[in-house]
């Protein structure tokens, strides 16, 4: 029932990474992950469902959150330097990085100031982003999780699967086997209960000795030059209250204008996120504080393609995201593969949309197709990203990289598209192609009613797929049939 | 030109011609509660409860003689409090470690914490520290098993767009406390205390009578 996990480590960069479908039949195969996933995924999708039920106010809360995000993107250069400004005069040292590169390099220079062998990490999705982890190891710095689900990867060699709960896809068995071998606990028991005592006596000697941190931001408040963090473990309170010296980095979309659009973004984030009427911690600090807390503190402002999605005006509404991964959970395909398959660390909607952006669509490219495009990470998302019109958006600069024109003539699904829109293009044409089609279709329509097999292009659509076959009339002969017969009281 | 200059310049020219004031964003949430004053404080009770928080009220006058079976039910002897409490708070029989810069271990030796607070926010349960002198510094109300927290009534308003309003000054330091310490990442079973204290108790004290 336990298994080793992972069965392969997935490739979380999305320069290496396969593409989705090659990346998710494997886990497709993997009954234990997708069980694991799936429950994970209900239980915190019928939390979220009952606490947004009852919330009388939530889409007004919604349409709030969402155009103070996207009054921030507008704004965003103002916003930032007021950040600057008050978060240097309350004693932080705010640097930009342009890219992933940049941002580990000011890292790791501070760090190596600081004479640091260790570091202690709040579950940062920036740090993934840009890859510091590897960084740090080979610049001999150990960094330590703390987040419990990071630590159970860290410790297991995993990788995470989850914007929120990144260990999701791992059981609590499978989490005893990790613990049991890494912490040297052989007769650990296997209930989580026991399983959290572990880790809490296991990273509290971390908390109290190591005097260096690393966190993310889920938000830089301009007004005031704060930074605030959302969290249930405690784990963050640890690493922003007993080291030394704190580093935070955060991507330049976090800004908020003040302090009190914090009534709006958490009373969103913490119910669409784990489904709580709010986190059990949320922390707020400006600078350094005298006497209380880290007496360095370095804020790591984070491009990386940020402000060339901004520059785009279907995708800029990628950047509002809040990280609270309510679209992860209520996707049809995530919910069938988990995170792996995504292979960047944001997985989901607003992965397939995220991820190729920041590669500046030079990698990742199947990602905006990983999407039935239902629209329900719409419908869930609490700043309100369209990210099926990103998605249709995304996948026609995918058609566009990938058109050769002087080969066009001879690429049948060039010719196919073309043929249909010029059929699509006139009522006739449309209804002559109809006719055409139903004619031909029912070569291949089986006695029971069912299309199994189609030739040529075709054969790639039935591959996997069952087709009905079409009914004996068509919508419009319906319809036209409909309103000439003579009305009926009952139709009314 | 450096990357702070190289990123603004890129913000700004993407955001050219981008009008979209503060001022006009859509605020049609709500903002005050709708609650009389025994039923906000019973929705605050209600809501640390659930959190499995220990909830007793008491009139001001009694606060002392409240505190002190409080403690004596946690099990626990040796408390910290915040150089700011007031001295009539600390009951006798236990042993106060008042915090005049504690070095971590001391901290960590005390199986308990007393603060005041700030605020109290109802709808969610949620106390609010901004470690002000009674409230104490942010170590001492983590690393500790066990949290006891006077919260006055008043302090407590219905909403957390009501608490943002009665605070238009932002603190320097704030901590949201929502229930213990949890986490709920080993298939999605909610256990209670990781790092935080484990164990939270609240006192709240009939100002408003």
């Amino acid at each position: 029932m336990s298994g080793p996990v992972p069965i392969s480590t997935p490739v979380m960069d999305p320069r290496l990474a396969p593409p989705f479908p090659k990346a998710a039949l494997p886990i497709l195969q993997n009954t234990q992950l997708r069980k694991n996933v799936a429950h994970a995924t209900d239980v915190i999708q019928a939390k979220r469902n009952r606490l947004v039920a009852e919330k009388k106010d939530w889409q007004e809360l919604r349409t709030s959150a969402s155009a103070i995000r996207a009054h921030v993107l507008a704004n965003l250069a103002t916003y930032l330097e007021q950040f600057e400004t008050n978060c240097t005069a309350a004693g932080g040292v705010v640097h930009w990085a342009s890219n992933a590169a940049e941002a580990r390099r000011i890292i790791i220079d501070i760090l190596r100031e600081e004479n640091a062998t260790e570091v202690i990490k709040i579950k940062t999705m920036t740090s993934a982003e840009i890859q510091l982890n590897p960084a740090l190891e080979a610049a001999g710095i150990a960094a330590i999780e703390t987040d419990l689900a990071e630590l159970i990867l860290q410790l297991g060699h995993d990788e995470p699967s989850h914007i929120v709960v990144p260990a999701l896809h791992v059981n609590r068995h499978q989490v005893r086997e990790i613990f049991a071998r890494q912490m040297g606990l052989p007769q650990l028991p296997n209930d989580p209960e026991a399983l959290t005592a572990a880790a809490r006596t296991y990273l509290r000697r971390k908390f109290l000795s190591v005097p260096t941190a690393i966190s993310g931001a889920n938000f830089l408040i301009a007004e005031t030059g704060s930074v605030a963090i959302v969290e249930s473990e405690g784990n963050g309170r640890m690493c922003l209250t007993l080291p030394r010296t704190l580093i935070t980095l955060a991507g330049i979309e976090k800004v908020l204008p003040r302090f009190a659009d914090l009534e709006v973004m958490l009373q969103v984030l913490a119910r669409s996120a784990t489904g709580e009427r709010l986190n059990p911690y949320n922390s707020l600090w400006s600078g350094v504080v005298s006497g209380d807390g880290p007496q360095r503190f370095h804020v790591v402002l984070l491009d990386n393609g940020r402000s060339e999605i901004l520059a785009r005006k279907v995708e800029r509404q990628t950047l509002q995201c809040i990280r609270c991964a309510a679209c992860l959970n209520t996707c049809p395909v995530y919910r069938q593969t988990g995170g792996h398959a995504y292979g960047s660390p944001y997985a989901g909607p607003i992965g397939a949309i995220l991820t190729p952006q920041l590669e500046r669509m030079r990698h990742a490219q199947s990602l905006p197709y990983a999407s039935s495009l239902c629209g329900a990470c719409y419908e869930v998302c609490p700043v309100k990203i369209n990210i099926p019109e990103v998605l249709i958006d995304l996948r026609a600069q995918v058609v566009d990289q990938e058109r050769v024109d002087s080969a066009r003539w001879t690429d049948p699904m060039y010719l196919g598209m073309k043929a249909a829109n010029f059929a699509f293009a006139s009522a006739s044409r449309f209804r002559m192609a109809q006719w055409f089609g139903r004619l031909g279709l029912r070569f291949f329509t089986g006695k029971d009613g069912w299309i199994r097999k189609l030739p040529s292009l075709g054969s790639r659509w039935t591959l996997s797929r069952d087709l009905p076959a079409l009914p004996d009339q068509t919508f419009r002969q319906w319809w036209a049939e409909r309103e000439s017969k003579p009305k009926t009281g009952a139709d009314k | 030109m450096n990357s702070r200059q190289q990123i603004l310049d890129r913000i700004r020219t993407a955001t050219s011609g981008d009008r979209s004031r503060y001022e006009d964003l859509p605020r049609g949430y709500i903002h005050a509660g709708a609650l009389e004053n025994e039923a906000r404080i019973q929705l605050m009770t209600e809501r640390l409860r659930e959190y499995g928080a220990e909830v007793v009220e008491c009139a001001a006058s009694d606060l002392p003689a409240t505190i002190s079976p409080q403690l004596r039910d946690s099990g626990r002897h040796r408390f910290i409090v915040p150089d700011g409490v007031p001295h009539e708070w600390l009951a006798e029989d236990f042993t106060w470690l008042r915090d005049q810069n504690l070095i971590y271990d001391e901290i960590e030796q005390c199986a308990g914490v007393m603060t005041a607070a700030s605020a109290g926010v109802a709808d969610s349960g949620t106390i609010i520290l901004h470690h002000g002198p009674a409230e104490g510094r942010r170590i001492i109300s983590l690393l500790p098993d066990f949290h006891l927290c006077i919260l006055r009534a008043s302090q407590i308003v219905e909403t957390m767009p009501e608490y943002f309003a009665r605070f238009p000054n932002p603190p320097r330091l704030a901590t949201f406390i929502s229930g213990p310490s949890a986490t709920a990442d080993i298939e999605m079973t909610r256990i209670k205390g990781v790092h935080g204290p484990r164990f939270l108790s609240v006192i709240i004290v009939r100002d408003d009578a």
